[in-house]
């Protein structure tokens, strides 16, 4: 057959009308079966809280070095076996949400991540998985915070966020972020990291960890901010991350939470390592000098009972690295 | 079969810059790493470049690479047309599809062919009295806005979705995965772009290769008015088509995809794109291109014939541009134009609206390099000189703070490259909100995201406390002095479907 018999071929008005149904009966057939087949998992009640039990409840050390601060913090605490077990999959969790380098203060600290991603396959973890939904352009804020750079410097498998593979958010009780898309990859690990940076936010006050949690939602992530403190109280106890970690090496005092003028960079040369995301929020809110209730995602966890922030009786340990 | 040389190096070299064009239009996005400039086949284009130049009264930078071509072209002829330009190749490939072969008369053929010249001219009028429209033909600009804003963000849409698709039948396989995201990283890019009104340029392109498909290289025959320009070129050319043994087949004429043989088989050297066919269709094998032709003592032959236009033709063609320049030029002082078309955000350091019209060659590199999509072609918007110039729509993206792209990609310099702490102090417009939608100015709801996305290190957006029913409440407000419209807190606004916060192009700094 030549190639452009094709366009020579007389066909008669019902074979084009077949012609026409059977290709539009296909498509129809197509699109359902693949709809049913192709189907995955759509709804999600959330992660099990894992209540490790630690040496401290929280450790605050501090150090001019971020990557040792890191490694000495985890340690203290108890050390990464703890909380990753060997062959299995870890999510950390940072921001990156900014098209901003580390030395302005909007996203987490890379080095930060380069000693949690060198802790995690110590432990033995077969896989550690990082992204973040940025604001701004993705490849811009990957490149620019450097952690992108370092995530594969340390054989860590750091990714963009698919809108299309995510889970709708079940809760067993009445909450605003009912059926809200949250990504697969935050939901199917082992073990969660956050590793926020704290910072000046106006709405909020702080950026803690459990707003930094917001990253790993899709869907019209604008809305959160209506009703923020209910919504990130009840994502956190959705996500029930396993470890916390809170980046303030350098804290973002004024104009977060993006930043830019480095007259507005402290160095502080902290690093917040908990295993109750309220608790370490609640310490660090503390250490800033913001009353804990002031914060309103902290303060809605507290009044529901669902984090326990009870900063005297619980088991913290002061660090100098 | 034979073995025809010339013309496999000849469709070699077409499928070269073809790929070539594509590669260098598919790398302009960021991080801009390609060894290729993007404005590669924008800035050795004659027509734009020298159009360009003569309707602002300058001389564009990168101009002599272009004349560079032009030159070339005046020793050896319309070799463009026939090995570079990847719009003639995609006609060409059009053509061989179909095998019917069409073969239009001499009288047909003379007619036609002036009427590219006619346009050019039209072009040369219009940029005497500083207009330039030589972006509404030129086939590089056509054929580049087709890649950038129909073909590549179709491609990354097929090759994303089958990703999709075949993810979720493998029930996310781990490597396929893995293998998905390492292209988003490199090659595929994170986001899907997509342009407004791009059916327009996608019709262009169907019409063009369509008219191809049935009578090969039409468009270059009777529009082009780059081919127009080169074929002026072409004629002092010293490379000539000779044939020492005719038996007067008829092959070369019948076969000629230019219709450049004539019935005598005379040849007209500037509708000649040399393809070669004629060397190889030629069944005595006695043609020959050469430079010092008369020393191969032709048989055939080749009259010096009055070909292009005559001079009556001419000074009706001069009379009748020069008449519907003026119609167009009266509507076009630099007050009515920004006060028709109040609601356009050019891109940041985008020369005077008026310089601006002209400067740009509607290439589309600006939007396709654009992060966030933000950069859409303008159609009706701005009047009939503005057709397919880039504007900001911040419903779609905004202006990225750290961002300088359109700006290094632009051919002609109407997006004026500028240092990046300049670029973030420039004004593109001013934010303002609508007090009667924004949550917490009409129904006393948190919200502030346009505050949190403020790239501006001092924030543009400013916060009222005020207390409402006992609750503080925290109201954006604009900070006009700081605020350079970027665009993002329009962007992520929640409010739908009309945005609580607007930009407007007011007191926008053009270069």
């Amino acid at each position: 057959m030549k190639f452009d018999s094709i366009f020579q071929k007389k066909i008669s008005r019902k074979e084009f009308l077949k012609l026409l149904c059977s290709g539009a009966s296909l498509l129809v057939t197509e699109s359902i079966i693949a709809k049913a087949a192709l189907a995955l998992p759509a709804d999600s009640t959330g992660r099990i809280k894992k209540n490790i039990k630690t040496a401290y409840d929280l450790v605050a050390a501090s150090g001019s070095d971020p990557y040792q601060l890191t490694l000495k913090a985890i340690q203290a605490i108890g050390g990464m076996e703890h909380f990753v077990k060997p062959n299995s999959t870890v999510l950390i969790k940072p921001n990156i949400a900014w098209d901003r380098t580390p030395e302005q203060a909007a996203n987490t600290n890379p080095d930060v991540i380069a000693a949690l991603i060198d802790l995690c396959f110590q432990a033995g973890a077969k896989r550690v998985n990082i992204f973040d939904n940025c604001c701004n352009d993705a490849k811009r804020c990957y490149d620019n915070s450097g952690i992108q750079k370092i995530a594969k410097e340390h054989k860590a498998n750091i990714f963009f966020p698919s809108p299309w593979n995510v889970c709708q958010a079940k809760f067993a009780y009445q909450s605003p972020m009912e059926n809200w898309p949250v990504f697969r990859e935050a939901l199917e690990c082992d073990t969660f990291i956050n590793v926020p940076i704290m910072k000046h936010h106006r709405l909020t006050g702080l950026t803690l960890s459990m707003k930094n949690l917001m990253g790993i939602c899709s869907g019209s992530r604008g809305n959160i901010h209506t009703d923020i403190g209910l919504k990130l109280a009840d994502l956190t106890n959705f996500i029930n991350p396993d470890l916390t970690v809170i980046d303030a090496y350098r804290v973002l005092l004024r104009n977060g939470p993006v930043g830019g003028n480095l007259e507005d960079v402290q160095l502080t040369q902290k690093l917040i390592v908990g295993t109750e995301p309220v608790l370490t929020d609640a310490y660090a809110a503390k250490l800033m000098g913001y009353d804990p209730m002031s914060i309103p995602y902290i303060a809605s966890a507290i009044n529901r009972d669902l984090g326990n922030a009870d900063l005297d009786q619980a088991n913290i340990l002061d660090l100098t690295v | 079969m034979k073995f025809k040389k010339l013309v496999l190096i000849r469709g070699f070299s077409q499928i070269i810059f073809f790929l070539g064009f594509g590669y260098i239009l598919w790398t302009t996005t960021y991080p801009l790493t390609s060894p290729l400039p993007s404005d590669l086949f924008f800035k050795t284009n004659p027509l734009l470049m020298i159009i360009s130049s003569l309707s602002e009264r300058i001389v564009l930078t990168g101009i002599i690479y272009s004349l560079i071509l032009l030159l070339l072209s005046m020793i050896i002829g319309r070799y463009f047309c026939g090995w570079v330009c990847p719009l003639g190749s995609f006609m060409d490939f059009a053509n061989w599809l179909n095998k019917k072969k069409f073969v239009a008369p001499d009288k047909t053929n003379r007619k036609v062919r002036k009427f590219k010249y006619l346009i050019l001219l039209i072009i040369f009028c219009f940029a005497i009295f500083k207009v330039q429209i030589s972006w509404l033909f030129d086939p590089i600009v056509i054929f580049g806005r087709f890649v950038s804003l129909n073909l590549i963000p179709a491609i990354t849409l097929i090759i994303d979705n089958s990703f999709i698709r075949l993810l979720k039948a493998s029930n996310l396989s781990l490597r396929l995965f893995d293998l998905y995201r390492d292209l988003q990283q490199s090659i595929l890019g994170v986001k899907i772009s997509f342009f407004a009104h791009s059916w327009i340029t996608l019709l262009d392109i169907l019409l063009i290769i369509l008219a191809a498909f049935y009578i090969p290289r039409l468009w270059c025959r009777t529009i082009c008015p780059l081919g127009g320009l080169y074929a002026l070129a072409a004629k002092c050319s010293p490379l000539k088509r000779v044939v020492t043994k005719c038996i007067a087949c008829g092959k070369c004429n019948t076969r000629c995809r230019m219709g450049a043989i004539k019935k005598d088989f005379s040849y007209l050297k500037s509708e000649c794109i040399l393809c070669m066919d004629c060397v190889y269709d030629c069944p005595t094998q006695e043609t020959f291109f050469h430079f010092n032709a008369l020393r191969l003592k032709p048989q055939a032959k080749t009259p010096e014939i009055k070909s292009g236009i005559s001079r009556r033709e001419f000074l009706i063609m001069t009379l009748t541009s020069s008449l519907s320049l003026l119609a167009i030029k009266k509507s076009s002082s630099q007050d009515f134009l920004d006060s028709r078309h109040p609601y356009i955000i050019r891109p940041p350091a985008a020369l005077k609206e008026d310089t601006f019209l002209n400067r740009c060659i509607r290439c589309g590199n600006c939007m396709k390099v654009c992060p966030t999509n933000g950069l859409q072609p303008v159609i009706v918007a701005c009047g009939a000189r503005g057709v397919w110039s880039p504007q900001l729509i911040a419903d779609i993206g905004y202006c990225e703070y750290n961002c300088t792209l359109c700006s290094q990609v632009c051919p002609t310099g109407a997006i004026k490259k500028i240092p990046l702490a300049k670029k973030q102090t420039l004004k593109l417009g001013i934010a303002k909100i609508n007090r009667e939608t924004c949550l917490p100015w009409a129904k006393n709801k948190e919200c502030i995201g346009c505050e949190e996305h403020c790239p501006i290190p001092d924030k543009a957006i400013k916060i009222k406390e005020e207390i409402v029913d006992g609750k503080l409440l925290l109201r954006p407000e604009i900070d006009e002095k700081l605020c350079i419209g970027c665009g993002i807190c329009q962007t992520k606004c929640p409010v739908r479907p009309i945005r609580a916060i607007k930009m407007v192009p007011e007191k926008s700094d053009r270069m």
